[in-house]
């Protein structure tokens, strides 16, 4: 009897302890991606993710933007102990193993992913068009800015302009053509363009607006050879400057000062990093790291170095050649001019100068980096607009608002660069203009982008004032990089590669 | 003869009776033999001999008495007329009645059908270790052990034969005392590990068991005397070598042939003399234990101190284990298993990810240093790198960084064990554990990477808790003499819950506060929380038949659910089927006298591995970090894509095995072939990266492991010179069968300073898993050699020379194999692996009179290195120091060498010039003691005094340059400690001790 009574004991605490299994998971802490959108808000959330992937290492934190630098004639190998994808870019010597493109490729995808998403989790509210579509607008503008970057360095490549929860649907694609990517480029810009506010909440400038869009759409058009178009759109932003809340700084150093970041009226894009904040590849920036001086500025690596011509062609007297570059240094007490730096060149100091809070050598600094401001649409106005025909007064105008802010040396005002003049032909405002562009936006990555839309790669390179000569630039291949080999191992369809690799 | 003369001198009875028997029990070897049972046959009348050998029982004449003895051949007597009977018991080698552990039961070794090693507890205390595992290394065929880092407290990775997956752990499973994923005592509270290896013997514990298990069994209090056992030891230890580094002269020299501006900072340091010291082990274990017929109980306290080779490095464990056994009735035996610990740990940063300006650790950076600068400046400050990333001195590193690491454990395990009829028993058990450590690090001011943030601190802790409840029924019975049947059936429910959180604060006021002040920081950092649950249910059963015990059969099975599966595949089925052949039982060898034991095996079975962690079926969106206008604001982005067909790892794994016995068992020999088939491998499946995501998990992917294992003992003389051997030897080849589409899969490893390394590893179809890839190197260009162009490859005498083996291309643009005259990524090839060819262990055991003398070698053979730390320190670019091969550079004088020139422009690459041979034979233990004579320590009722001197790792043979060929850098987390074998960088280096010791008992 006592043993029964123990067999049905056993028993019983077998079968309680069966009733208790419960084998389906309920995640704490994680979201899911079915059951978050609900209100704006989320989208909003979704949204915000975008821009956090963008100011990241991999992107605009050091791994896009300098290998954009290094393509250019405006800035080369300082140190050449450096890793070999980063000569590779530089040299023009690159294969599609190439280990920067092998890490920004996949972050740019991370950031279209998440503006799908986005994008997709507004439209799935079905709430009425003025509630949600600034957002979606948000959205659709993050795409665009991210395929405006892709397609003018990589070409053709696969457009994906939804969001993705089956991505095996997808390993077959092809790649689409230029002129495709290019009108998805523009139907987003015109959508973002006209729901966009004309601010944002606090002017904050790491966020885009209706004149952020137009800002755009004249970059896009221009890159296009559009001009008449370009010009539009150029002169829509400067007619509503003051809509949208941009002017040129009066003192071209205070772009520059990473303190006063967030107050620069005249960013029109810029990507936000915060000092100090150590939290992965997130808010990671090195570009102070890269172009900083290796023995006179502890914990930079001097990578990214401009060639010594670029600093000889460019007029002692142009303040933006002091702001810009440096070539002494004050360390431990005593002066150090260039000839002593480890690379025996001055080096960049837009980002070296005040990177504010930040770590050793500049990193994790409190930069935002600008992708597009002010000056920028007033010389695409002027470029454009010469090469339609507009009156020398209003182009040469337009030239003249940079020429002028150029002229105030730290609050004592200079003679140079002098106005030019606005009697010249239009062949010579154009060069002029391409001229202003390279010193005015000078390491800002912009230069490679005018030299691939311009087709000026020969001359710039091969040509004999070239400031960083390449013999071995091809033009056949090299104004684009090559898809990640790795991509096309894994999608055949997306064979061939750029050509010449 | 003995025996006879008493009963002539006692009166006899007429008539039977009850009455007192006593007697003597001794040994073959003369010895008086405390703790041998005896027992009225066919009653539970029963006692244990004394100290002195001596008993005495209450036995009717006419009946039985049975003396037994573990390791002695029990013997049957009779009553007879006298009072006293003496035994003489002889050692019994055959270990055909040894008894084995195994899921969810013990079987006779006779009657085994699977492949199992079973260590006892002498091996594992044959020197201190901090971990019972490290004893295994060298001990059992099919299982391999090391040390990825020679740290105090380090993590050691086991393999039973063979990594079996590639993302998914191979960790092996514990399990203690019964409780699956239990935590092992000391190393002294174990009476024995057995490892479960095939898949008759591991597919009980269904998908949990593709890697095999190991079985720990802790020490049990026996009926009689009160035992009371003291063992303590202490070491002291060195790194068991040093590297050979340039002098501040030869560095001075070597620096200016680039940098000819170069000052030197004026002293000679020896870095390594700097960071290292001699360390120490003391270690402490008191155990009681005793027990009455009806109860037995084993406490036992152990201390273990270990302090670093290295300075301010140490690590420390306290436990306790108390083991409670008693029947309740006569039906009901209750077991209470309890153990807690306390360990502690103070960590130097070694085998850093990422060694650059802030961040180098402490045996990195001694190697690196410019040895021309003093440890401090003339202020007293921690000098810094002068040329170069400017790192901290690694004396400031080690002495100055604070990392301290608690951890405190609490593990109870009850059984309760029902005898509900003769055949028929009912186990129910019942653990639960609970794990909690918290870790403090504090980078101060006084380091450079300290300074620039103002200080660092941090926080971290984690509590687990783990509670199992397992209820099987057993039943066996013998059917007509011939028919042995055992049927086993149970149900288990486990639940674990894993919490963690951290919390960091930068720029303090001092540096006293440690870590202690986080509110106190200026600067806070982003804290992060964590939680995951998992629930497992399982159904599984046991089925062995055996004929005349000649052929023998055994069936098992687990029905497994689990919550980490995916949706649609929540549940599991595993099965096993062996067969063995007892051939010695044949009438062609039962007379043999050769042959004393043949026993042919043969198991095929499946096996799961879990491989999927919570919530790793599910999408998600994570947190993104985003500042807008200054400020950080919520923000998310997708980062996994779902997938509901997630299953776990599957392998199928089929065994031969031998076990014969020549001469009486003078010599057993046991040997396996097995192969292994993991399939459905978890992979981070690349997906486009267009797709926004970098890879989706799924289930492709096979991996092979197959091997054959040797194991031999053999007692070569018995008696007064006592000299027993035993050796094994393994093989095991891993190869991947099957790839995500077939393509390559390629990764680095390599630390984050050595910018450009890139690509390092590779995963191919046909080859082991780990495989080094990089380019060949072919020695030094000489003056007049054809340069071989190539973007970032030298083309100038004294440089580096790589094979040109690839590149051509075809119509299609496919590679064809031939060289294209120029080199680049496509001339890079498989140029190794750190896969061992076969691993071994020699054991032998000398007694003579009272002393023993123990040599242990063990090695590993056919392995390769890629040591990071001499690619870092002999590319000779750079500012940092050399290795004295710097002394032997091509230069144009010395041009017949193949260590190209000092320059200041050559990239860091994986070449096979950093691939060494890591084989090595290893003297890993050699121990000398002396037994007091019984007679002498008895006058103080001590019935066991030894003490002993030994030394461990004193000899090493090895043709690798680095600190020690057992290591393995970024080996930790499921996926690395699979993928990253044989690399070396920057590690802490194993020790060599030399130990006394001591063990009594009372």
């Amino acid at each position: 009897m006592k043993n029964s009574k123990n067999i049905i004991l056993g028993l019983g605490l077998a079968l309680i302890s069966f009733g208790c299994a419960d084998l389906e998971e309920k995640p704490v802490g994680v979201f899911a991606p079915e059951t978050f959108f609900n209100t704006p808000k989320d989208v909003e959330t979704a949204v915000l993710g975008s821009y956090g992937v963008l100011a990241s290492e991999p992107l605009f934190g050091r791994q896009f933007n300098s290998a954009l630098m290094l393509r250019s004639d405006m800035v080369d190998i300082g140190n050449r102990a450096t890793s070999a994808e980063r000569i590779q870019v530089n040299d023009f010597n690159m294969d599609s193993n190439n280990g920067m493109v092998s890490r920004f490729w996949p972050v740019w995808f991370q950031v279209i992913n998440a503006a799908n998403a986005a994008e997709s989790g507004g439209e799935s509210l079905g709430l009425k068009a003025e509630e949600i579509n600034p957002l979606i607008a948000e959205a659709k503008f993050v795409r665009a800015f991210s395929y405006f970057h892709l397609v003018r360095v990589f070409g053709e490549l696969p457009y994906i302009n939804f969001a993705v929860s089956d991505p095996t649907a997808l390993k077959n694609i092809s790649k689409s053509s230029e002129a495709e990517i290019y009108a998805g480029i523009i139907a987003d810009l015109e959508f973002a363009k006209q729901w966009l506010p004309s601010k944002q909440k606090n002017d904050v400038r790491s966020r885009p607006t209706a004149g952020t869009a137009a800002s755009y759409l004249a970059s896009v058009y221009l890159t296009q050879g559009n001009y008449q178009k370009a010009y539009d759109e150029a002169k829509f932003v400067i007619d509503n400057k003051d809509l949208f809340g941009y002017r040129l700084e009066a003192d071209f150093r205070s772009l520059w000062i990473a303190a006063n970041a967030d107050n620069v009226k005249e960013t029109i894009f810029a990507m936000d990093f915060l000092g100090q904040v150590n939290v992965g590849s997130q808010n990671d920036d090195l570009i102070p790291n890269m172009t900083g001086v290796i023995n006179f500025q502890p914990g930079t690596f001097g990578v990214s170095v401009p060639s010594l011509k670029v600093y000889q062609t460019w007029d002692n007297k142009d303040y933006r050649k002091e702001v810009s570059l440096v070539d002494t240094i004050v360390f431990n007490a005593v002066v150090r001019a260039f000839p002593e730096f480890t690379t025996p060149r001055p080096h960049i100091y837009k980002w070296t100068q005040s990177p504010g809070n930040s770590n050793t050598g500049g990193r994790f600094s409190d930069h935002n980096y600008i992708d597009m401001r002010y000056a920028e649409v007033l010389l695409i106005a002027a470029e454009a607009g010469a090469e339609v025909g507009k009156p020398g007064t209003e182009t040469a105008g337009y030239l003249n608002q940079v020429r002028e802010r150029a002229r105030n040396w730290g609050g004592r005002m200079t003679n140079f660069p002098e106005d030019v003049s606005t009697g010249l032909t239009k062949a010579q405002l154009i060069d002029l203009t391409m001229d202003d562009r390279r010193l005015e936006l000078a390491f800002e990555w912009k230069r490679w982008y005018d030299i691939k839309r311009r087709k000026l790669g020969e001359s710039v390179f091969r040509g004999p004032n070239s400031l960083e000569p390449r013999t071995n630039f091809d033009p056949s291949r090299d104004y684009l990089f090559p898809l990640p080999n790795s991509e096309l191992i894994i999608n055949p369809n997306l064979a061939p590669n750029n050509p010449g690799y | 003869m003995a025996l006879l003369f008493l009963l002539g001198c006692t009166p006899i009875f007429l008539k039977a009776q009850t009455r007192q028997v006593s007697g003597t029990v001794t040994s073959d070897a003369g010895e008086t033999m405390p703790g041998v049972s005896i027992v009225v046959k066919g009653t539970t009348t029963g006692t244990t001999t004394a100290i002195d050998g001596k008993y005495s029982i209450n036995a009717d004449q006419g009946t039985t008495l049975v003396f037994s003895f573990i390791g002695m051949i029990s013997q049957e007597l009779a009553v007879g007329n006298s009072t006293i009977l003496n035994v003489e018991l002889a050692t019994d080698i055959s270990q055909l009645e040894e008894v084995i552990v195994v899921g969810y039961g013990t079987q006779r070794k006779s009657d085994l059908t699977g492949s199992v090693s079973s260590i006892k507890a002498a091996e594992l205390t044959a020197f201190p270790v901090a971990n019972a595992v490290q004893a295994l290394q060298g001990r059992a065929a099919g299982v391999s052990v090391q040390a990825n880092n020679g740290d105090p407290g380090g993590a050691l990775k086991v393999r039973i034969r063979g990594g079996n997956s590639i993302n998914a752990s191979s960790d092996p499973l514990f399990v203690v005392d019964g409780f699956i994923g239990g935590t092992i005592p000391a190393p002294e509270d174990i009476q024995s590990m057995e490892v479960l290896k095939d898949a008759s013997a591991t597919a009980i514990y269904g998908s949990r068991g593709a890697n095999g298990v190991i079985m720990v069994t802790t020490k049990k209090g026996k009926a009689g005397k009160t035992k009371i056992d003291f063992n303590t030891s202490f070491a002291s230890q060195e790194p068991v070598r040093r590297m050979d580094m340039l002098n501040a002269a030869q560095f001075l020299d070597y620096t200016q042939e680039v940098l000819p501006n170069y000052i030197s900072g004026g002293a000679d340091t020896n870095w390594q003399d700097e960071i290292f010291r001699t360390g120490g082990i003391q270690n402490y274990q008191l155990a009681v234990s005793g027990g009455t017929e009806k109860m037995n109980y084993y406490v036992s306290g152990a201390f273990f101190d270990q302090t670093g080779v290295i300075i301010n490095s140490g690590f420390e464990r306290y436990s306790l284990t108390s083991n409670l056994n008693f029947n309740a009735s006569d039906k009901i035996t209750v077991g209470l298993n309890l153990f807690a610990r306390r360990e502690g740990k103070n960590g130097v940063v070694t085998q850093e990810g990422s060694g650059g300006a802030n961040s180098a650790g402490v045996v990195g950076s001694s190697l690196r240093f410019m040895p021309d600068l003093p440890v401090t400046n003339p202020d007293g400050s921690f000098t810094i790198a002068k040329i170069g990333d400017p790192i901290d001195n690694p004396f400031a590193v080690a002495s100055q960084r604070e990392d301290e690491n608690v951890a405190d454990l609490l593990q109870a395990n009850i059984f309760v064990n029902f005898d509900i009829t003769k055949n028929l028993t009912f186990k129910t058990t019942l653990g639960a554990k609970t794990d909690n450590g918290r870790r403090g690090i504090f980078v101060p001011t006084t380091l450079n990477q300290g300074l620039n943030i103002g200080g660092g601190a941090s926080i971290s802790s984690f509590k687990n808790t783990n509670i199992i409840n397992e209820n099987y029924l057993t039943y066996s019975k013998i059917f007509g003499e011939k028919h042995n049947f055992s049927i086993l059936g149970g149900y288990s429910i486990q639940k674990s819950q894993n919490t963690n959180w951290l919390a960091r604060s930068q720029s303090f006021i001092t540096n006293s506060v440690s870590y202690w002040n986080l509110e106190g920081g200026s600067v806070p950092q982003i804290p992060n929380s964590g939680f995951s649950e998992v629930q497992i249910a399982s159904l599984y059963s046991r089925i062995n038949y055996s004929f005349n015990s000649k052929y023998l059969f055994t069936f098992n099975a687990r029905y497994d659910g689990s919550s980490n599966f995916s949706k649609n595949n929540k549940w599991a089925f595993f099965p096993s089927g062996a067969f063995a052949w007892n051939m010695k039982d044949e009438k062609f060898l039962q007379e043999s006298s050769l042959f004393s034991d043949f026993k042919w095996r043969v198991s095929y079975g499946l096996t799961g591995n879990q491989a999927i962690a919570p919530y790793q079926t599910l999408a998600r969106f994570s947190n993104v970090f985003t500042v807008i206008n200054g400020s950080p604001v919520n923000a998310v982005r997708p980062t996994t894509v779902a997938n509901d067909d997630l299953t776990w790892e599957t392998t199928r794994q089929l065994d031969f095995g031998v076990d014969i016995g020549l001469f009486e068992n003078r010599i057993n020999l046991t040997a396996d072939y097995y192969r292994s088939v993991t399939s459905d491998l978890l992979f981070s499946v690349p997906l486009p990266s267009y797709s926004g995501f970098g890879s989706q998990l799924q289930n492709i992917g096979k991996i092979e492991n197959k091997g054959f294992e040797l194991g031999i003992t053999t007692v070569n003389t018995r008696g007064e010179f006592d000299w027993r051997t035993s050796v094994n030897i393994s093989t095991n080849r891993n190869k991947v069968l099957e790839l995500p589409d077939g393509n390559d899969i390629l990764y680095g490893s390599g630390p984050g300073h050595l910018i450009g390394l890139g690509q390092t590893q590779i995963l191919r179809v046909g080859e082991p898993v780990g495989s080094f890839f990089g380019w060949i190197y072919d020695g030094v260009y000489q003056n007049g050699d054809t340069f071989l162009p190539g973007g970032g490859f030298e083309q100038v005498a004294g440089g580096e020379k790589f094979r040109d083996i690839d590149g051509e291309k075809d119509a299609n643009g496919k590679l064809t194999g031939n060289p294209d005259g120029r080199l680049n990524a496509d001339d890079r090839t498989i140029i190794g692996n750190g896969q061992a060819k076969f691993i071994w262990g020699l054991n032998n055991d000398f007694s003579y009179k009272g002393f023993d003398l123990n040599i242990f070698f063990q090695g590993s053979q056919g392995n390769k290195i890629l040591s990071y730390t001499l690619l870092e320190l002999e590319t000779l670019s750079g500012s940092i120091n050399s290795t004295t091969e710097a002394l032997n550079r091509w230069t144009p004088a010395n041009t017949d060498t193949d260590v190209p020139s000092r320059t200041l422009n050559r990239t860091q690459r994986v070449s096979s010039r950093w691939v060494f041979d890591g084989s090595y034979v290893r003297l890993k233990n050699i121990a000398l003691g002396y037994n007091f004579p019984r007679a002498m320590t008895e006058k103080v009722s001590i019935s066991k005094l030894r003490i002993y001197v030994s030394a461990q790792n004193i000899l090493t043979f090895s043709d690798y340059r680095g600190f020690d060929p057992e290591v393995n850098y970024s080996s930790a987390g499921a996926t690395n400690s699979n993928r990253n074998l044989g690399l070396d960088y920057a590690s802490y280096p194993n020790a060599k001790s030399l130990t006394i010791g001591m063990n009594i008992s009372f």
